[in-house]
């Protein structure tokens, strides 16, 4: 039996798929976390992104996951969530 | 896209940068975590063999749509 | 099951396979009433060139047979003005000469040949014919999930769990839960708060598939949550609350039994699929129909496990009692949930009274001190009573009524001791009733039930909360198919 179409148990007044969060309306007093998933040239990539966030009014902090070929650890994942308001994640080719 | 949907779950809004040869996948990986909506933004391939320079020039051409998936209108 | 629309024409007709030897035997008296009879339409299972020779309709999707209710082929089936006066299954000459008004139809044939099974209702292939010809009376809203997606972690991802995985509920597995009820998918059985949403019968099926119920537990949860969605019982109270509170179902009647509920050994405890299913099927209704949920309307500082599922049969058949249901007005023939609010179970021991008074003391100085032993009126409670237990009661011909009155008899406190700051406590009753004696429970307010496993001199009490207008009231619904 095909597990691909369910019947929606909720009452409806939402959206089926999962929805963003909200974002602020601007950067400036954001924490923005600099994710490097540390592929060659990321870095080069994410240092010009850091230096016009900052000009912008924001704190930027970077993070570099060990690989980029699995998900960041779950400790990573905590630290970048209790310390950022926002997560720029880069770069993938 | 693990990373980015995991984040929106722990209450970060979050986005991604790839280079295009990354736009099929993304979208299907999007898909099968079931956020289709996950934000990102994708600069030209290829990436590996770009001066500095010419990173950096990248990275400012796609700096309004980089702010524009991690604020509101 | 509804029905959308019945092709069967006004006239004869006949539904045969050709996998079947009584169907094949009765060509020759099929060939004769299509020759004798005024009108006769053949519908085939199986292979569309049978019967040999005669004019036959195509019925491979099965949609006539499963509209024509068919269980059995071959059918004779006559139908006047859209409504069907006549039918025979299997092969019974004297019926199909009676039917047929042909006196002599068949006398070459055996008097009797019993039919073969339809393949309408072939088990491999029911669930598909239920969705494909059923579903158009299911409304919920479709929800797909991509080809890399993983349905149970996507079931967790759109927050629509208990914390637990959940079964997918595909339109297969919905439509074959409906199949527990003769109420309509559509019917509303309640409004449910805190949303104030119409709580139909297919949402409530859907997440009965969910938690894993089997059909015939749906008119159980259908109960329960009539139950809960009552004004006495006042769910929304009930969540809102930040004492430890949950809904607590207790069943009676022999359908407990048909359907397999535990009763007895660690009954409140895991392990029996009756009990668990019913008990997170109202849990998951309350959590993603009514919207009640932890961290947004369900404030509960500490909660307890009971929340996740808290349901049990009360073990009638070696009672000493008369039953809960049968307490509160019910036959004991009827089948009934009663919804009590109610935290986690707390343990009585008494391993020494062989007499009943005994006993009583025992069980009154540990229900003095349901959730704090200075607190008179404030709260019921809901005493499980063990088989062991109920025998030094039984021994000395005590009721319940007896019981509780014992109960209560010795449950009355007196206003010194459980004044503000008596006892080095500053919870109690303000200073003006330090004169008076205060009962522990309302009248009314300690329920008894008689469930555990046949060893343990043990009893368990599950502290309530409040009632009436600011709380919530236990509320008995008969359960109906």
């Amino acid at each position: 039996m095909s597990n691909r179409v369910i019947l929606d148990p909720t009452s409806e007044k939402k959206f089926t798929s999962r929805e963003l969060l909200a974002r602020p309306t601007g950067l400036s007093g954001q924490t923005i976390g600099l994710l490097d998933i540390s592929k060659a040239r990321g870095d080069i990539f994410l240092n010009q992104l850091e230096s016009r966030l900052t000009a912008a009014g924001a704190k930027v902090l970077r993070f570099r996951k060990p690989t980029f070929t699995k998900p960041a650890p779950v400790d990573l994942r905590h630290e970048i969530a209790t310390k950022c308001t926002l997560v720029i994640e880069a770069l993938a080719d | 896209m693990h990373d980015i949907a995991d984040l929106e779950t722990r209450g970060v809004p979050a986005m991604f940068i790839a280079s295009d040869a990354f736009v099929v996948a993304a979208d299907s990986q999007s898909k099968a975590l079931g956020f289709p909506s996950l934000q990102r933004v994708f600069v030209p391939h290829p990436i590996q063999d770009r001066t500095d320079d010419e990173m950096s020039a990248l990275a400012d051409s796609a700096y309004d749509s980089i702010v524009a998936a991690i604020t509101k209108n | 099951m509804t029905q959308i629309k019945n092709p069967l024409r006004d006239g004869w007709t006949l539904i045969v396979k050709r996998e079947c030897a009584t169907c094949v035997m009765v060509v020759p008296v099929i060939a004769r009433l299509v020759r004798e009879l005024p009108s006769l339409t053949v519908y085939t299972q199986d292979d569309p060139k049978f019967p040999d020779g005669i004019v036959s309709i195509s019925d491979a999707d099965l949609s006539a047979s499963w509209h024509a209710d068919i269980d059995t082929v071959p059918t004779l089936i006559f139908r006047e003005k859209g409504i069907e006066t006549k039918r025979t299954v299997g092969w019974l000459r004297s019926e199909w000469r009676e039917l047929t008004g042909i006196a002599d139809l068949g006398s070459e044939l055996p008097e009797f040949r019993p039919g073969c099974g339809s393949m309408s209702v072939d088990p491999d292939v029911i669930d598909k014919l239920r969705v494909r010809f059923g579903s158009a009376v299911l409304h919920s809203r479709q929800i797909e999930f991509a080809s890399a997606e993983d349905e149970f972690e996507a079931m967790f991802s759109r927050g629509l769990t208990d914390g637990l995985p959940v079964v997918p509920p595909t339109p297969e597995r919905v439509m074959r839960m409906l199949s527990g009820t003769s109420r309509l998918p559509q019917e509303v059985v309640a409004i449910a708060p805190p949303d104030l949403v119409e709580l139909t019968i297919e949402k409530i099926a859907i997440n009965a598939v969910m938690a894993g119920c089997l059909p015939e537990y749906l008119p159980w949860v259908i109960a329960a949550v009539e139950a809960i969605c009552t004004d006495e019982y006042n769910i929304h109270g009930v969540l809102a609350t930040t004492m430890p509170v949950g809904p607590v179902i207790v069943c009676n009647g022999p359908g407990t039994r048909a359907i397999g509920m535990n009763s007895g050994v660690n009954v409140l405890g895991q392990g029996n699929r009756a009990n668990l299913t019913i008990g997170r099927a109202v849990q998951l209704i309350i959590r993603n129909v009514g919207g009640g949920r932890p961290n947004e309307v369900d404030r509960a500082s500490h909660g307890h496990p009971g929340k996740l599922s808290f349901c049990f049969a009360e073990d009638e058949t070696n009672s000493p009692f008369t039953s809960l249901a049968v307490a509160r007005g019910f036959d004991a023939s009827q089948n009934t949930v009663t919804v009590f609010t109610g935290e986690g179970p707390r343990c009585v021991v008494d391993q020494l009274a062989r007499e009943p008074e005994a006993l009583a003391q025992t069980l009154a100085a540990c229900l003095r001190t349901v959730h704090h032993p200075k607190l008179p009126f404030a709260f019921d409670a809901l005493l499980v009573v063990s088989p062991e237990h109920a025998r030094v009661f039984a021994q000395a011909n005590w009721n319940r009524e007896r019981v509780l009155q014992e109960i209560h008899a010795r449950l009355q406190m007196a206003g010194s001791e459980i004044v503000r700051g008596a006892g080095g406590m500053a919870e109690g009753v303000q200073e003006a009733f330090k004169d008076a004696t205060l009962p522990k429970f309302r009248p009314g307010g300690l329920l008894l039930v008689h469930a555990g496993g046949v060893a343990g001199l043990f009893s368990s009490i599950i502290g309530g909360w409040v009632s009436g207008s600011t709380g919530s009231d236990p509320v008995t619904k008969l359960v109906t198919a």
